[in-house]
């Protein structure tokens, strides 16, 4: 079963059409990488399925429920989380605050208001551990290296425990080993999460994919496992057409 | 979440002791400045309540003075009623002079003392709620909060002017008669009214504490870093905007009570641009992060100026703008900014020395860190 | 019908003071986001300058204009450099910085000239008026009326066909880039600020004979402009002419139809509901990004 849909997506920026009639559709417990040269339109599909940006035509489903016109707060309640490209954590805010603030699965005032700890046990140990901060939780996020920044804000995801997850490039700054440590993470949680990836670098995707999803000019171009998709002539046209030099790093 | 509950809590407790002892102390327990102390607290409970939307939520209330408006008017309400009985229809004097006939229906119910008291918390959060709902649901955020905050202020301010007839106008609601609280004749020089506006300070500050240090109030903290990555995590963000500034507007609001029970009257100026402007300036002096540390703005600011007016009479105003510009350039978390980094320097002083420890117990033994379990 | 034309002549009249107080505002706010509250005191300055020179030296206040302009100019540009320079990373703390600014111009101003208001005459060419379609227009409410257009068209001059202009609108834009060719953005920056509170001075100089001159005189000011800056849209100074006009105008009829009071107040109810669905102005920025 389908766990997101997407039908037809399409949206118009003035006269720029960035998401082009998308159809799109994610298995539960897949992890897809999405990828495309600059401006085909892969973090705005995100947007739009996070919430933050509103589609002109179309229709997003998530499982079987149509999200296409929630608010994001309510998305995010359905089961949609997102990492964004740069890492947005709450820097003021200490690593177990801020994974206090993901877990969100009761994220009403009349529930908050008697949360007054945050016991490190149960799941909150096992996703500190699954990142690697369990001697970090009082530090000030702030004061976190970069790659360390973008795994507490994946940890903020597994602890919002959505059902899709939305990543754009989450190892965007990161050194090759942190970048592999990322990759053996995003392996680890196939299957139980549903995965969007964007990503460009190139052996990273290889590490991790199964279905491959390429977008060029808002529209998709190809789809299948990386092979096929490297192999087809049309993928390798967008490519070469975009002065871009993210293809093949 | 609870880093820095137990400070909190030391910090509170210090600030009671402050205000339930060294304050009353320094008068000897009695006198004519016991009610300019009370004055001071209510000022104080003001700037406590702006720094719970404000350092807390990030939003900045430019019209706060409004729901301490609105407290004092109804607390004046309620003594003009019970000052006028013996007047014909019971009406306060400034009717009977504007030749209204009889007592107007939103006036009636404030003869009762348990509706004031109601009033006075439940009408300023009731504003705030409709303002809150109002601003927050279209993300109104920074500056734009401040000027709606400001305008509403001002317009309501403009009508009880020019609204005589009911609201005293420009004079406001004199004459009032002494608050009779269930069988007790509150007299505002005595020190059991120092204590009583003392109490309602530290419930005011006790029931703000519990909602920042609650998870609401991480959330809070959250949205004042950054609202739109809020949203993607499923809180309702205009929500809790709206619960901290409505919890405010209800401190407020009895601080107002207070301020006119202290004066013993109520004046459209308590609703003026002016001092919006000066709650602003205590809450940042004494640290908008912190209702505490706000609230000890408030009564610095206030008490420096009671004394110090008396010295340098109109020079006061030229060092207060001097002091505050300070403040904003050279302390910008106030003077609990100070406080906080000294903690926050012990602190990472402290849990070096504690990893330190750790590190020579692991190398000696050779055996992995217990696990720390629970975080407090 | 004469009444009817009475009344929008006041409105443009009352629109035409707006403005000449908004547009420093404008250019202050739109371009730094630096929230002036400040921005009244440079005014009332402006209006102690021209009754300075008036009574001291006898000038008109149309010939004191240049000196007033640089007087309150130098004072924003040294209040600019000491204080507003430290806080552009933090906008919302200007509003707090500059509101004691405003406290201690206001205090000093108490201190040397008293708290009794001062009165201005307007200049002797500028006496009477005329009827224009049966209503009557003073010659200085004209005169003010046209200097406020001839302001606006200066800064609009000054930011996009001067040297000047680019420069600000590049700093705005992208300061780093923009230091990298050799851009001082502190200098334009600080040069701006003065710009804006010498216009501020000029606006508090020409409406000496309209008002009386206190050292409170600013706080309500303020207060007009920034709603006018804030309904007009952030960096657009066509946003704040048409709203200085709308408010000007719907304060005259509603003045007129109701009161004063009534006026005021449903204005800033109106003010309120246009930020709520409107927060980018009616106008929005075509200056900053």
């Amino acid at each position: 079963m389908a766990a997101l849909t997407l039908d037809a997506l399409t949206v118009k920026f003035g006269g720029l059409v960035a998401v082009d009639h998308l159809d799109l559709q994610v298995r539960d417990g897949e992890l897809r990488c999405l990828l495309g040269p600059n401006g085909a339109g892969k973090s705005t599909t995100l947007d739009l399925i996070c919430g933050k940006t509103q589609p002109t035509s179309g229709r997003i489903l998530l499982g079987n429920q149509d999200i296409t016109n929630l608010p994001e707060f309510k998305r995010a309640r359905a089961g949609v989380g997102r990492k964004f490209q740069t890492p947005t954590v709450f820097k003021d805010l200490t690593v177990i605050e801020n994974l206090e603030v993901g877990r969100s699965s009761e994220p009403g005032i009349l529930t908050t208001l008697r949360v007054f700890r945050s016991p490190v046990r149960g799941r909150m140990k096992e996703v500190l551990g699954l990142v690697g901060l369990e001697n970090e939780i009082r530090t000030r996020a702030e004061n976190l290296s970069h790659g360390q920044m973008q795994w507490l804000e994946i940890a903020m995801l597994l602890m919002q425990d959505c059902r899709v997850i939305l990543m754009d490039e989450p190892t965007a700054g990161m050194t090759v080993q942190e970048t592999s440590q990322t990759a053996s993470l995003l392996r680890e949680l196939r299957g139980d999460h549903t995965m969007i990836v964007v990503e460009h670098d190139m052996t990273f995707v290889r590490e991790i994919a199964e279905t491959v999803t390429v977008m060029d000019q808002g529209a998709l171009l190809s789809e299948g496992s990386i092979e096929a998709v490297e192999a087809d002539p049309a993928v390798r046209e967008a490519y070469l057409a975009d002065t871009g030099d993210e293809a093949h790093a | 979440m609870n880093t820095g509950f137990k400070i909190d809590c030391i910090g509170y407790g210090l600030f009671a002791a402050f205000v339930l002892l060294v304050m009353p102390w320094m008068v000897d327990f009695s006198g004519y400045e016991l009610n300019s102390y009370a004055r001071y607290l209510a000022l104080g409970m003001v700037a406590a309540a702006l720094a719970l939307s404000w350092g807390t939520a990030g939003i900045l209330n430019l019209g706060q003075a409004l729901t301490f408006g609105v407290g004092a008017y109804i607390m004046a309400m309620h003594l003009k009623l019970r000052a006028s009985e013996s007047l014909p229809g019971g009406m306060p004097d400034f009717m009977g002079w504007t030749n209204v006939e009889a007592l107007p229906w939103f006036w009636q119910p404030f003869h009762s003392l348990l509706f004031t008291l109601g009033a006075g918390v439940l009408i300023p959060v009731g504003i705030a709620c409709l303002l809150g709902v109002f601003m927050f649901r279209g993300r109104i955020t920074g500056v734009f909060v401040a000027i709606i905050t400001l305008s509403l202020m001002l317009a309501v301010q403009l009508w009880i002017i020019s609204e005589q007839r009911f609201t005293g106008g420009e004079n406001g609601i004199t004459g009032l008669a002494p608050l009779n609280l269930f069988g007790w004749s509150v007299d505002t020089y005595e020190l059991s009214f120092y204590y009583l506006v003392a109490g309602c300070l530290l419930a005011g500050l006790a029931v703000g504490l519990g909602l920042v240090r609650s998870k609401a109030g991480l959330v809070l903290r959250a949205i004042k870093a950054d609202p739109e990555r809020v949203r993607f995590f499923g809180y309702d963000v205009a929500r809790y905007e709206t619960l901290a500034f409505a919890t405010s507007a209800g401190i407020a609001g009895v601080a107002g009570m207070l301020y006119a029970l202290v004066l013993e009257f109520a004046s459209p100026t308590y609703m003026g641009l002016s001092i919006s402007l000066a709650i602003v300036i205590w809450a940042a002096v004494g640290g908008r992060e912190s209702m505490v540390a706000a609230a000890l703005g408030g009564i610095g600011v206030n008490m420096a100026e009671g004394r110090l007016s008396d010295l340098f009479f109109d020079q006061w105003t030229l060092m207060l703008g001097v002091i505050f510009i300070a403040v904003v350039l050279f302390l910008p978390r106030g003077i609990y900014g100070l406080v906080a980094t000294a903690r926050d320097y012990l602190e990472a002083r402290y849990t070096e020395r504690v990893a330190m420890a750790l590190n020579r117990e692991q190398d000696d033994a050779a055996r992995p860190v217990a696990d720390r379990g629970e975080v407090k | 019908m004469e009444a009817w034309v009475n009344e929008i002549f006041i409105g443009i009249s009352l629109a035409s003071i707006l403005l000449m107080v908004a547009i420093g505002l404008a250019i202050i706010y739109g371009t730094m986001g630096v929230i002036n509250l400040a921005h009244g005191q440079f005014v009332m300055l402006g209006a102690y300058g021209a009754w300075l020179l008036q009574t001291q030296y006898g000038v008109s206040i149309v010939v004191s204009l240049p000196v007033v302009f640089l007087v309150v100019g130098l004072v924003g540009f040294v209040v600019e450099r000491t204080i507003i320079q430290r806080l552009y990373h933090r906008p919302l703390d200007t509003i707090l910085a500059t509101w004691g600014i405003g406290i201690v111009l206001e205090q000093l101003v108490r201190n040397v000239f008293g708290s009794s208001s001062r009165y201005v005459a307007r200049p002797e060419f500028l006496e009477g008026g005329y009827i224009i379609l049966g209503a009557h227009a003073s010659s200085y409410r004209l005169f003010i009326i046209f200097f406020s257009l001839g302001m606006l068209a200066a800064t609009w001059y000054l930011l996009f066909r001067t040297e000047f202009g680019t420069k600000l609108r590049s700093v705005i834009q992208n300061t780093e880039i923009s230091e990298c060719y050799g851009i001082s953005a502190k200098r334009v920056y600080a040069l701006t600020f003065a710009y804006g509170a010498g216009l501020a001075g000029i606006a508090g100089a020409l409406i000496t004979p309209l008002v009386s001159v206190t050292p409170t005189m600013g706080t309500s000011l303020v207060v007009d402009a920034f709603l006018v800056v804030i309904v007009g849209g952030v960096g657009s100074l066509v946003g704040t002419a048409a709203s200085a006009l709308m408010i000007g105008e719907a304060t005259a009829w509603l003045s007129y139809v109701l009161n004063d009071t009534t006026g005021r107040i449903l204005i800033l109810l109106g003010v309120i509901v246009l930020i709520r669905f409107r927060p980018q102005g009616l106008f929005p920025d075509t200056v900053r990004r």
